[in-house]
């Protein structure tokens, strides 16, 4: 039995477009992220965005040539 | 890079009231995504306007994309006079915003929000259900996979 509130929340998550998107979501990315501390979740943002950056040079670097 | 832990240092060291929203949020809240700034929302009172001005002053914030040699002035005024900005500072991006679309002001949102540990300091960071009410009424085409994210991280939740 679903509260009013409940099944206005689920009416409202039925997008069509972000249900065709949820099929292609990683869980396991988002399981390993739960596991971590939110802490834990920002040192990992930092350093994928080292990456990103290091990525980004390398890419620079490669057209020069 | 953004020095995330610094940033929200600097403005929990200063007693700024504020609320991480957008993709920051996200990542608090079990996001994989990249995000490249932080977003917040604070209290729009005089007192903590100038908390902010006095908080951000060390890191110079000048308005992101802007050219070089406007004639900003990052003061109480400016604040006052503004509402949402869009922020670069030496620790990186910074968007302070006075209201959010589908979420409204600090105090509208603080019932919605959580308590998190970043970096040894406790911050307010929106709720998960608020956070895709909000990704939700902001209507932009790229927020739509977002929001099929979160509402994953939501059914793991449970």
């Amino acid at each position: 039995m679903f509260s009013m509130k409940e099944t206005i929340e689920q009416a409202a998550d039925l997008d069509p477009v972000v249900e065709a998107y949820k099929k292609d979501i990683d869980v396991t990315l988002i399981r390993e992220n739960l596991r971590l501390t939110v802490d834990q979740r920002f040192q990992q943002l930092m350093k994928l965005q080292q990456f990103a950056e290091d990525l980004r040079r390398a890419g620079r670097k490669a057209r020069k040539k | 890079m953004t020095d995330f832990n610094a940033l929200l240092r600097i403005l929990t060291e200063n007693n700024v009231e504020f609320i991480i929203v957008g993709g920051a949020a996200a990542t608090a809240l079990g996001s994989a995504r990249l995000t490249f700034d932080l977003d917040i929302v604070y209290k729009r009172s005089r007192e903590n306007i100038e908390r902010i001005v006095s908080a951000l002053q060390p890191i110079t914030p000048y308005l992101r994309g802007a050219p070089p040699g406007l004639p900003f002035s990052w003061d109480v005024q400016t604040v006052e006079r503004g509402l949402n900005f869009t922020l670069i500072t030496t620790l990186g991006p910074l968007d302070i915003l006075g209201e959010i679309t589908g979420g409204g002001s600090y105090d509208q949102l603080r019932p919605e929000s959580i308590t998190v540990e970043i970096a040894g300091t406790e911050c307010l960071c929106l709720n998960l259900e608020q956070l895709i009410q909000v990704k939700r009424a902001a209507g932009r085409p790229k927020d739509l996979e977002v929001i099929a994210e979160l509402q994953r991280i939501r059914d793991e939740s449970h």
